[in-house]
């Protein structure tokens, strides 16, 4: 962990070893995430999975994966919780029938 | 990463926000940083293979998305099946203040099934959801005395079984 001083201007430097480590140029944009531990200054770019999930598809997949994104964009913000609300489990006793006994480990 | 757990249930919020981080790959627009943030703990979590499990209702979502996109997600991961007194457990994660979705996601840590193993409960549960992780870390003493209480309860199988780690995506990154 690197600490970091902010100036008189909230800014910081990032040191070199950090900038040339990260292949970070003057230019390049960097994220600022807060999370629990305070801030994170996050580096942006494609993920290897995403990426190597990118280019096994053909060019035909790739066009109908872009003709699928614009769709699920388009839509609404409620419409997309309620895609990723479907099916959720109920916590009632008498749903119980679907849980199975623990295998022999 | 230092946090170098075997198994890990991923919560649906994580997969989402890796699903919308190809839809913008596929849009070619940039990503936000917490799509950025989710598929960077997910690919780090896939190198080197680890057991990577999701909850039946994530697997249910995705098998109703395009198999371009889903397909993927599917074959790296495992839906846990539930097991015996999961949804007790749920219940009982209710009475302290979960959320009837955290509860159950918290549940299936301890109480979810993997067939293939076999094996039962996880080692960490990954979330993009610091409210749960918080409330977990608040309440982790009381948890754990209501868990030992209930499974004690149990026949033998269930008397060894243990509670989960709860870690954030964002905190998973700060140990990078």
């Amino acid at each position: 962990m690197e600490t970091l001083i902010v100036d008189a201007e909230g800014k910081v430097t990032i040191p070199p070893e950090f900038l040339h480590k990260r292949g970070l140029r003057p230019g390049d944009a960097v994220a600022l995430i807060e999370a629990a531990e305070g801030f994170l200054v996050y580096q942006g770019g494609v993920d290897p999975q995403t990426l190597a999930w990118w280019q096994a598809l053909s060019e035909e997949d790739q066009r109908r994966a872009a003709a699928e994104a614009r769709r699920y964009e388009a839509l609404s913000d409620a419409d997309r919780d309620a895609l990723w609300n479907e099916g959720a489990e109920t916590l009632e006793a008498d749903a119980e029938d679907d849980e199975r006994e623990l295998p022999a480990l | 990463m230092s946090f170098q757990p075997s198994s890990v249930l991923l919560d649906k919020g994580v997969i989402r926000r890796v699903y919308e981080r190809r839809v913008r790959m596929a849009l070619s627009t940039p990503p936000t940083p917490a799509q950025v943030e989710a598929a960077n703990v997910y690919a780090q979590l896939c190198i080197p293979p680890r057991r990577l499990y999701i909850t039946a209702q994530t697997a249910h979502i995705l098998q109703r998305r395009l198999p371009l996109f889903a397909t993927p997600f599917l074959a790296e991961t495992y839906s846990l099946q539930k097991g015996r007194y999961l949804r007790r457990w749920a219940r009982r994660l209710r009475a302290l203040m979960f959320a009837p979705e955290d509860a159950i996601v918290v549940a299936y840590g301890s109480f979810g099934i993997d067939l293939r193993v076999p094996s039962i409960g996880v080692e960490a549960i990954v979330t993009t959801d610091q409210r749960l992780a918080t409330h977990f870390h608040t309440r982790h003493a009381v948890i754990a005395h209501r868990f030992h209480d209930m499974i004690a309860q149990l026949p033998a199988p269930y008397a060894a079984l243990t509670l989960p780690t709860v870690v954030t995506t964002a905190s998973l990154l700060a140990q990078t």
